[in-house]
């Protein structure tokens, strides 16, 4: 066969991840349908999103009903831990992938009794890029970012910052400790996202936690 | 196997052009469209769709990648243009224009060999639906 062989160009109208797409659809419909808030929580490793999470749930016990889905490459360490302040918590082990999949959200919603439940909390696994661009089926995203990871964190990924409905600042009681100007952090922020609520936080303080406990709550409580 | 941000998403396009090829045809190039929030590497990204094609019936196929750019809009002159990054300085010494991006991430297009070629292995499937093919 020669170069010269005759081809057909077929033109094609989807998108590349129409097949997570439409199984995020479809948890979607499923967890509205059941009046449960779900918030897909995406962070660099050691930003402190367990951490955060812990304190979370220890601030809604007696007010909400949590159950937690969390992703890691390897491990159950988060999953045991975040057990300690929820009974309804789902480790998803990714083996090798790098974000979480709605297909892993759906099968892990199985092993959940979600008539008991009014708010899911999805930990993604560690990484500020890939779990950007999948949909869970989540009716928001939360971006977390530390001020030990440096103020330039945001700038270097716009997709996060434009497409979180909120951000977290986390460990910003070491921010006396750390070369993290917070001005610039805010600043490019803003030029990518004006509208996104940022929240100052630290989950070994508790500074910032009940702005954090009344978004969610605010979320949980909206119709959908 | 590579963990990048790239792996997964030519993993997903070839089980997706896999599916969608016309039976027996030989894949020549896929295009797809990617808009700039998407952050992907071209050059990972051709990485990748070799890893992930190489054992397969798209092996040697040829990745197009439409890379839409960003669109900087300055809040002083008014200027707008493209640009390969987000942050950039205006000509005229604003340092804050204001980015936006898509994050589209669309199959354009797959170009494939005409039917009567030895690659016809499983000739006679049937064709893909939902599609409307132009001759070249």
């Amino acid at each position: 066969m020669s170069d010269s062989a005759k081809s057909t160009r077929i033109p094609l109208v989807e998108r590349v991840l129409e097949a997570n797409d439409q199984l995020a659809e479809t948890v979607r419909a499923d967890l509205e349908r059941r009046g449960i808030f779900a918030v897909d929580i995406i962070g660099a490793p050691g930003s402190g999103k367990t951490a955060l999470l812990e304190a979370t749930l220890r601030a809604l016990k007696g007010r909400r009903h949590p159950a937690v889905l969390v992703g890691d490459l390897a491990t159950r360490r988060d999953g045991d831990r975040l057990a300690r302040w929820c009974d309804q918590v789902v480790q998803i082990s990714t083996g090798q992938g790098c974000h979480l999949e709605a297909g892993q959200v759906r099968d892990a919603l199985a092993q959940v009794d979600l008539s008991r439940v009014d708010l899911l909390l999805i930990e993604n696994v560690g990484n500020l890029i890939c779990p950007v661009g999948f949909d869970l089926g989540q009716a928001a995203k939360v971006g977390v970012f530390a001020v030990t990871d440096g103020d330039d964190k945001a700038a270097k990924h716009p997709y996060l910052v434009q497409a979180a409905d909120v951000l977290l600042l986390n460990k910003i009681d070491l921010l006396p400790y750390v070369p993290f100007d917070r001005s610039v952090f805010e600043a490019d922020v803003r030029l990518l996202n004006p509208t996104v609520p940022i929240l100052d936080v630290s989950s070994t303080t508790g500074a910032g936690l009940d702005a954090w406990v009344e978004w969610l709550e605010r979320g949980a409580a909206t119709p959908r | 196997m590579l963990v990048v941000h790239e792996f997964s998403i030519a993993d997903a396009l070839a089980a997706q052009i896999l599916r969608r090829a016309p039976a027996g045809r030989r894949v020549r190039e896929v295009e797809i469209r990617v808009g700039a929030l998407r952050g992907l590497e071209p050059e990972a990204m051709k990485m990748c769709w070799e890893a992930v094609t190489h054992d397969t019936a798209l092996a040697g196929s040829v990745l197009v990648m439409d890379m839409r750019p960003w669109s900087l809009a300055c809040p002083a002159c008014g200027r707008v243009w493209e640009s390969p990054v987000p942050f950039a300085e205006c000509s005229c010494g604003e340092v804050s224009p204001r980015p936006t991006a898509g994050d589209e991430l669309d199959l354009v297009s797959m170009t494939v060999d005409d039917d009567d070629d030895e690659v016809g292995a499983t000739a006679g499937g049937a064709p893909t639906t939902g599609v409307e093919a132009e001759a070249r």
